[in-house]
């Protein structure tokens, strides 16, 4: 139990700190949210986050080694669950990304984020190089990397797919790669875009998405678009924009555009919460995450295992990327992508996924300076 | 610190990464920030304002349908405002749905069967995403009657009872067994269990259960009475209106509905309306537009509401419903932002003007009024314009457009001569009226000449059958004129056999047989078969003597009453074949009016001699003595024509016996009426110069001569009314005396200055093909020069 007195210290704290500070902004914005809907879903994601400390605390109690091993059986079973759901899987808002397991959905995508994660981390462990990738070396992780991407954009969910390849991209190029290999790469991403724009692979209504967003990016006066004809993003920036400074009162932003916004409880989410809190409370909101990202940065910064810290700087992206795209996208800084916020949306497959990888930076910070003993290795 | 432990990886590389990782991170929050202070700050109130705007819905507004109006200004079809119930599926638990059923059996008089439709509606549309509400496809009464649209008067409670099983309405029965509403006696139903009112088709029961179907009967109370017809309703709308709280899914929307004032007089013509089936709403305009039609829209079910629907329904406009919150400063600051939506208002459908007289046509349906079943159409030789065009039995479109309570839709004493079908437009055998077929094809082949005789016997040989004459006795020696006049059947059965199927065909086909007629109806083109046609669709094939029976109109050859009249309009004008029309014009709401454009009418060439020997023979056969027509001569115009007697005996149909296995005296006699022949007249007025075309039809209606043919002279005498002649009615009662005889009227024919303008110029008459082309053309203008002559030229001899 020594290891556990350990996670006394600050920055583990003010981490944990900040952690708990945005699941009660969640609990309390979804419930705001189920006041305008009639729904409880707060209730239940508080059943969710209770379940995801407690894993969060399990996993930290862990040895890692024995959640190593675990790696690629968890790897292999997902892509099989992942290739499960195209055919059998439950469809809402006509993508199929859940299993149906008795009470709950499942969404095995969310849980490949950190599989793919340690399976990195333990391939780029395996190998310790001392100098930057050369590009023709990375085929195993690319491959590690694009069989789930291409299975998650199968079903269709983009977001989740571009997140899966942000957070491998950032363990990739966490562990250097050559100057020459960036370019390649940059190439090849513009290739594949390209491609997959003309081709179809990116969907008429993606493109829309973007194109719109191109659009306000450009031109900011709404005033010639007919509020009628507004868009769910538009609704969004409105419902952001009246928060204001310090935000509205309940009351106010309830008799809002807030009413007949889609999605308010999950990729949305942030729309309600800016309304109500304003730039301020935003703001204060986002520093939250950076404090985690910083968190597991610093942690990556400090472990002695390399492969603790590309798990840790995999962790740093997770959070990172579906926080980014996700505020960016409310916000109107980014075109539309299905991304929900950590911590934040509802869904109980996200939540868990998140407090599981925040249960990994628990392990490391209570191992910190001991060299490889801890916790439980069954 | 973490460093100087030693850290197995390439700690500086690591390193150096973490730092940019760390930037990267700042670096997006302080975007995120900027981004939220243009959004939230600089732009803030702008996107308040917007946010106040709760919603912006836009709806559909309903372009009101085009008015349609006869030529003399009668309004057929108009507008009025109805309601109707629309479920809200979005709304509704799928536990509620039984609960919710059963209320509204409560509070509307709905029959089993539309309950059923409805629950089944209601559990197939669980689908949230799809928010369609499900209606109940039947106007709800509220102010006026649906059955005469008379306005309802408020009256003491009458009790009622409503069989939800067969839709009837029960009421109580009356002391003296005689009908409360019209004086007639009653009729005991099911051994006196129920009373039956004949003339005015309502039931009266005392007892619990439905004399008719054995089903319980809900009882209540109506309040509201029409004067006119003295039936009793409630107000459906207030009723549901109060109680639409107990029914949160349910919604009374208001309705654009058809009503045609004049009912039974143009149902055919003018169709119904019907609402629209889902798959039709699949069907779009364009691939890439939106859906044709509304949900729960309306559309055109026959006549002219369905072929000119698309014109008649205008176009929807949008309506734009806002809902703000908000205080009023930021309402203020709206306005300015919502005049930029501009509400899209609806075009208008435009009024349709028709060439249909209402007067004559009323006079058609008068002239009809002892006919079971046919019909009677007048036309405008030269415009193909229709004057009257009347099919019986009728129908109410009012009933049919859903504004009458359901279950009393059933034909009642139409059943079996199916009411919906335009008889004007259904193909029968033309009978006699298509011996001009083989006249014509006979004298301009040169197989016969005008003066070739033939004895008739009141028999014809052929092929070991006798073939009769309708004249036993036979006519004697008989030229063709004179067969064409006593419509002799030895003379044509002889004439087909020489001519043969196929020949007549062509001929056929030449004088409009077998065509569209160009009229805006949905119709038959008949059948006018040739060998071909038998080898194809007749188990024996073809037999000789198919062309004997062809040749007299019986067989298998079919032809609407509208091509008999455009065929006979095509005689009367010297070949020129008018296509006929119902559209005098549209008008806009602007008042600017629309004339369609048709199609030239189409030409054919005859010999003038058969010309004038067909003018001869058509005037003699309501003219003279032994015209099969003698006893139909108007009296205000000459008139000429063609008589038909079709034998068509038919046995009653199953599924209209099944209808009626419970009433054998409507079956019996409608076994009776189906034995009877098909009676056709044929021709135009006046004889001389014709102006007006006619056709009547009688389906199982008995003889051409004695029962179309008065019908043609009844409705040629309103016409001539109308037309304020009288003077033509002096002429006519020479003519008879003048040619008893089969030569005086051979001598009549050649002596005779026929109306064509080959007489006026006899240079022409050698080569016949080109010259009566052009003059068909200028015939109109150069008429009234020679008009004057005709007469006076007639009565000479």
């Amino acid at each position: 139990m020594n290891w556990l007195l350990r996670l006394r210290e600050a920055r583990t704290l003010a981490g944990l700190g900040c952690v708990l500070l945005i699941c009660v902004a969640a609990l309390d914005n979804l419930a705001f949210t189920d006041q305008l809907m009639g729904t409880t879903y707060h209730r239940v994601q508080l059943i969710w986050f209770v379940i995801g400390l407690i894993s969060a605390g399990l996993v930290a109690a862990l040895d890692l080694s024995y959640l190593r091993r675990l790696g690629p059986t968890m790897y292999a079973v997902l892509v099989v669950l992942l290739g499960a759901v195209l055919v059998v899987g439950r469809e809402i808002n006509y993508s199929k990304r859940w299993i149906e397991l008795g009470p709950v959905n499942v969404q095995p995508s969310e849980f490949m984020k950190l599989a793919v994660i340690l399976q990195l981390a333990d391939w780029f462990d395996q190998r310790r190089a001392t100098q930057p990738w050369r590009l023709r070396d990375l085929f195993k992780p690319a491959m590690i990397m694009a069989i789930p991407v291409i299975l998650i954009n199968l079903e269709p969910d983009l977001g989740t797919s571009l997140c899966v390849l942000a957070i491998a991209a950032g363990m990739i190029l966490y562990e250097g790669v050559v100057g020459r290999g960036l370019v390649i790469a940059a190439i090849g991403l513009l290739l594949t875009f390209t491609v997959a724009w003309e081709t179809g692979i990116i969907r008429d209504y993606q493109k829309g998405r973007a194109e719109a967003w191109y659009q306000s990016m450009l031109e900011d006066d709404e005033r010639q678009k007919p509020p009628s004809e507004r868009t769910q993003a538009e609704q969004a920036l409105w419902a952001v924009g009246s928060g204001r400074w310090t935000g509205r009162s309940d009351a106010e932003a309830k008799a809002s555009v807030l009413r007949h916004l889609p999605f308010m409880h999950t990729d949305f989410a942030l729309a309600p919460f800016a309304a109500r809190f304003g730039l301020l409370g935003c703001m204060a909101l986002f520093l939250c995450y950076a404090g985690v990202v910083g968190w597991a940065l610093r942690l990556a910064d400090r472990v002695h295992e390399r492969f603790d810290a590309l798990v840790a700087v995999g962790v740093a992206g997770l959070i990172f990327w579906q926080f980014f795209v996700n505020a960016g996208m409310v916000i109107g800084l980014l075109p539309v992508v299905g991304v929900t916020l950590p911590l934040f949306s509802y869904g109980g497959s996200s939540a868990l996924t998140s407090f599981l990888g925040i249960g990994l930076l628990l392990n490391m910070s209570a191992r910190r300076g001991s060299q490889r003993s801890g916790g439980w290795n069954p | 610190m973490a460093h100087a432990l030693g850290p197995s990886h390439d700690a500086r590389r690591h390193r150096a990464h973490n730092r940019v990782a760390l930037v990267l991170v700042v670096a997006a929050v302080l975007a995120l920030g900027a981004r939220l202070l243009l959004v939230q700050v600089l732009r803030g109130d702008r996107y308040e304002k917007y946010a106040a705007i709760e919603r912006v819905t836009k709806t559909r507004a309903q372009a009101p349908r085009g008015v349609i109006q006869t030529a003399d200004g009668a309004v057929l079809a108009r507008n009025v405002e109805s309601h109707r119930l629309e479920l809200l599926t979005n709304r509704i638990k799928p536990g509620r749905i039984p609960q919710l059923l059963s209320s509204l059996r409560k509070l509307l008089d709905l029959t089993d069967a539309e309950l059923a439709r409805l629950g089944e509606e209601l559990s197939k549309e669980t689908d949230p995403r799809k928010r369609r509400p499900v209606v109940v496809r039947r106007d709800l009464v509220s102010t006026h009657c649906p059955y005469d649209s008379s306005p309802l008067q408020l009256v003491d409670p009458r009790p009622y009872g409503f069989c939800s099983t067969c839709g009837r309405y029960l009421e109580p029965v009356p002391e003296r067994k005689t009908c409360p509403f019209d004086q007639r006696r009653l009729v005991p139903v099911d051994g006196g269990k129920a009373w039956h009112c004949n003339s005015c088709d309502r039931d009266f029961s005392a007892g619990a259960v439905c004399p008719f179907d054995g089903h319980p009967v809900g009882h209540g109370q109506h309040i509201l009475q029409c004067p006119l017809c003295k039936r009793s309703f409630n107000d459906e709308v207030a009723v549901l209106r109060a109680n639409l709280h107990h029914l949160p899914e349910a919604r009374v929307v208001a309705d654009i509905q058809r009503e045609y004032p004049l009912r039974y007089l143009a149902s055919h013509l003018l169709g119904y309306m019907g609402y629209v089936q889902e798959s039709e709403r699949q069907g779009q305009v364009l691939p890439w537009g939106p859906p044709r039609y509304a949900l729960n829209d309306r559309v055109g079910r026959s006549g002219l509401e369905r072929s000119l629907d698309s014109v008649l329904r205008g176009v929807d406009g949008e309506q734009i419903l806002v809902r703000r919150s908000g205080n009023e400063e930021q309402a203020k600051d709206l306005d300015e932002l919502l005049a930029a939506i501009k509400p899209q208002p609806p075009v208008p459908g435009p009024t349709l003007v028709l060439t249909i007289d209402s007067r004559l046509q009323r006079a058609a349906k008068q002239a009809m009024k002892d006919v079971a079943s046919g019909a009677v159409a007048v036309l405008d030789v030269h415009s193909g314009k229709l004057l009257a065009l009347y099919s019986k039995p009728s129908f109410d479109p009012n009933t049919m457009s859903g504004k009458r309570a359901p279950g009393a839709r059933t034909g009642g004493e139409a059943v079996g001569y199916s009411p919906l079908i335009n008889k004007a437009t259904s193909a029968f055998a033309p009978a006699s009226t298509y011996k001009i077929v083989a006249a014509i094809a006979g004298l301009e082949e040169g197989d016969v000449r005008l003066d070739t005789t033939m004895n008739c016997p009141g028999h014809y040989e052929y092929g070991g059958r006798r073939f009769h004459c309708h004249e036993r006795r036979g006519h004697g020696d008989v030229d063709v004129h004179t067969a064409l006049k006593v419509s002799c059947d030895v003379y044509f059965y002889r004439l087909g056999q020489v001519l043969g199927l196929d020949r007549m065909e062509t001929w056929a086909r030449l004088l409009g047989f077998g065509e569209h007629t160009g009229i805006e109806l949905p119709e038959s083109i008949g059948r006018i078969p040739n060998r071909v046609w038998y080898r194809d669709h007749v188990p024996g094939g073809y037999y000789p003597g198919f062309a004997l029976s062809t040749a007299v109109g019986q067989k298998d050859v079919l032809s609407t009453p509208l091509q008999l009249l455009r065929i006979y309009a095509g005689l009367a004008t010297g070949g020129v074949l008018p296509n006929l029309t119902l559209i005098e014009r549209f008008e806009d709401a602007e008042g600017r009016s629309i004339v369609p454009e048709r199609a030239p009418p189409r030409r054919y060439t005859l010999k003038p001699s058969t010309w004038r020997m067909l003018r001869a023979a058509l005037r003699a056969v309501v003219n003279e003595d032994r015209g099969t027509a003698a006893g139909s001569k108007p009296r205000t115009t000459l008139l000429a024509g063609k008589t038909g007697t079709a034998q068509a005996p038919q046995r009653v149909r199953k599924s209209v016996a099944e209808v009626l296995a419970d009433e054998p005296a409507t079956l019996a006699r409608l076994t009776e009426w189906l034995k009877q022949d098909h009676a056709w007249f044929a021709g135009y007025a006046p004889a001389d110069q014709p102006e007006v075309a006619i056709v009547v039809f009688l389906e199982h209606g008995g003889s051409g001569g004695h029962d179309a043919a008065p019908i043609a002279r009844q409705v040629l005498d309103a016409w001539g009314n109308l037309r304020g002649l009288s003077q033509p009615a002096a002429a006519p009662p020479s003519r008879p005396k003048r040619s008893p005889t089969t030569a005086q009227d051979r001598g009549a024919d050649s002596a005779e200055p026929p109306a064509a303008p080959e007489a006026a110029a006899p240079g022409a008459a050698p080569q016949p093909v080109p010259a009566p082309a052009d003059d068909s053309e200028r015939r109109p203008e150069r008429e009234p020069e020679l008009a004057p002559s005709v007469p006076e030229a007639e009565e000479e001899p």
